[in-house]
């Protein structure tokens, strides 16, 4: 990056940021229960699975590629999670099936992009559509429900207070933040997604690198199905039904350009944060659930907008 | 000039946070009225929105605020378990929950139970069997008998064939109460009469579009069906333009659920034969009844049915 887009970036982070303060401060004057720790507690919670999907979706974007995939992938390992916990497997193996399953799916999605040279839109149109028919198959389109309370722990536990979900997407936050920012592979992502054909000329091994990148967003898919399904007591096969869109949006929303390149796990999470607590305010206020979705929706544009008129060169 | 962007953002979001909030629902003043939530699986649904006006009318002669929710699909089971973990945030005093899942909704139960706000059912029931297992406590039922509604489509369909078809189930969404139970009580109907056959049965997820679809391919692989059970109008409905599509129309019988507006309609018109009506302003009613019942201390009934009733064209003419 560029010393003027990396000072542009710091300022459209900023700026997401201050949006998320201002948002909240808002909603703490319009109701008298939105600034309580409970209810920031239940935001943070709400949030958790969004924003554990939106870290491999930032690193696909980043890419300069895209996911669609992401929600079926959060039920076919859900469900195959689910299974493997009734047919009596230990939590731990249980939950590393539902983790391989989804880094399985992500394999096949990065092979389909780079050996079979799809374009990440179509592969992963694709995947979501496979991923879903597996997870009805596998089910017989019936919910897999009721586990024991180890592995509802995972959901429903509190450490020091703080509910399990939430320190299990801090824990992948601060993880996937060094691998993007402090390792060879996080600045290769950037490479690939700024000029693939630069990156590829410099001996960078950008097939192996993109591949990975797709594994890595269905494995982040599959730890959202593990905080899912524990949150539920139940793996559904129509679980995570339009899951991808929100994804992007939050990654979008936190600044990230779909044209790849430029981005940060940061601006995702205050992205997800920003749709999280949205969400959350307008539920308290009793807003409609028509005129949230317009909200939402005009919350998405204004972000990338803002964003595209920070990039306008000569303004 | 930086900064004057920021600004710019900034203030778009403020704007935008401020039309999002219209109606703040409940703030000072407001606080003397008891606050009854209805957390509905949907509200682009006839059948939901029907329930919800039975809610408020009842809301308004009861004199307490209702707050009426809903995810945005009818199968997103986290959403509801947020919307309502964010209800309880506001402290109302009683929840009516028509379950998006009848096991998903027992985690967001447990938690109403955790705040001690009292929780009606609505409509779906919950699973019994995983109630059991989280130890959570309801406080009513209000709902009619699907199994009891099914088995009356079933009997029907019996007696004007005369003991004698080839049907088609339009299922909905397995591992939901309401459409597994309207096709148990369908089937157990069939049990006395061996000239009924099944040929075939298959889930179009509640949705009019699937229904259309789904039948369509059906009666291209079993050209026999004469006659199709649909566990919910919006269903059948679709279903009924893929029979005028096929050019099958009156050759084929079609019973339907719910008598929504649009199949009263098609009754009248002939391309429907009957639909399995339940009341759902009544159940609206019936909850809002029963939660502000729970909220000043009393004891409404643990369940309650509300009546079903066959919807056929000689009843809609009759009237």
């Amino acid at each position: 990056m560029s010393a003027a887009r990396w000072l542009a970036h710091q300022g459209r982070q900023v700026g997401t940021l201050a949006g998320l303060v201002l948002l909240s401060g808002l909603l703490s004057i319009l109701s008298p229960h939105f600034l309580s720790v409970s209810n920031l507690l239940n935001v943070l919670e709400q949030t958790a699975i969004n924003a554990v999907i939106a870290v491999g979706m930032t690193f696909v974007i980043v890419s300069g590629g895209i996911d669609l995939s992401v929600g079926s992938i959060v039920a076919f390992s859900g469900v195959l999670l689910a299974s493997a916990l009734q047919a009596g497997l230990p939590v731990p193996l249980a939950v590393a099936a539902g983790l391989a399953a989804g880094a399985l799916c992500g394999l096949l999605n990065g092979l389909l992009v780079t050996r079979g040279r799809l374009p990440p839109f179509i592969a992963t149109l694709g995947m979501m559509s496979v991923a879903r028919g597996m997870a009805l198959v596998f089910t017989e389109g019936r919910p897999v429900s009721g586990f024991e309370a180890g592995f509802r722990s995972l959901a429903t536990g509190r450490v020091l207070g703080v509910p399990t979900p939430v320190l299990a997407a801090a824990l992948v936050y601060v993880a996937a933040h060094l691998l993007l920012t402090r390792t060879r592979f996080g600045r290769y992502v950037y490479a690939i997604g700024g000029n693939e054909e630069a990156t590829r000329l410099s001996g960078v091994a950008v097939r192996f690198h993109k591949t990975m990148v797709y594994v890595l967003c269905g494995a982040t898919s599959a730890i959202a199905a593990v905080l899912l399904t524990a949150r539920l007591n139940s793996a559904q096969p129509i679980a995570g039904i339009m899951y991808e869109l929100d994804a992007i949006a939050a990654t979008v929303i936190g600044g990230t350009s779909l044209l790849g390149g430029s981005g940060s796990l940061g601006g995702t999470l205050v992205g997800a944060l920003i749709m999280g607590v949205l969400r959350n305010g307008l539920n308290l206020l009793g807003v409609s659930s028509f005129l949230q979705q317009i909200v939402i929706g005009v919350v998405i544009i204004v972000a990338v907008l803002v964003d595209s008129m920070l990039k306008r060169p000569g303004r | 000039m930086k900064i004057q962007r920021l600004d710019a953002k900034v203030a778009l979001v403020a704007a935008l946070a401020l039309s999002g909030c219209t109606k703040p629902a409940s703030e000072p003043g407001a606080a003397a009225k008891p606050r009854v939530a209805l957390v509905l699986k949907t509200l682009n649904n006839p059948f939901f929105i029907d329930m919800q006006k039975g809610a408020k009318e009842a809301a308004e002669k009861l004199g307490v605020e209702l707050v009426v929710q809903a995810a945005e699909r009818e199968v997103d089971v986290d959403k509801q378990m947020q919307i309502i973990e964010n209800l309880i945030q506001t402290g109302v005093g009683a929840l009516c929950i028509t379950p998006s899942g009848s096991r998903e909704v027992v985690p967001a139960i447990a938690k109403a139970n955790a705040a001690k706000i009292p929780v009606v059912i609505v409509d779906t029931r919950v699973d019994p069997k995983a109630a059991a297992e989280a130890g959570i406590k309801l406080d009513g039922f209000v709902g009619s008998d699907n199994y009891e509604g099914g088995k009356v489509a079933g009997e029907h369909l019996v007696q004007v064939t005369g003991g004698k078809a080839n049907v088609g189930l339009l299922e909905g969404i397995p591992g939901h109460e309401t459409g597994d139970s309207r096709l148990k009580g369908f089937h157990d109907a069939l049990k006395g009469a061996p000239g009924v056959k099944v040929v075939a049965s298959q889930t179009a997820n509640w949705e009019r579009d699937q229904g259309f679809s789904v039948f369509q391919n059906m009666l291209q692989a079993h050209p026999e069906i004469d006659a199709l059970f649909a566990c919910s109008d919006m269903m059948a409905l679709g279903a009924v333009e893929a029979i005028a599509a096929a050019g099958r129309t009156g050759k084929i019988r079609v019973i339907g659920f719910d008598a929504v507006d649009d199949a009263r309609k098609a009754i009248l018109a002939g391309t429907v034969l009957a639909s399995v009506a339940q009341f759902p302003s009544e159940m609206g009613r019936l909850a809002v009844e029963d939660a502000v019942a729970l909220i000043r201390g009393g004891k409404p009934p643990a369940d309650r049915k509300v009546r079903i009733e066959l919807v056929t064209k000689a009843t809609l003419e009759s009237r």
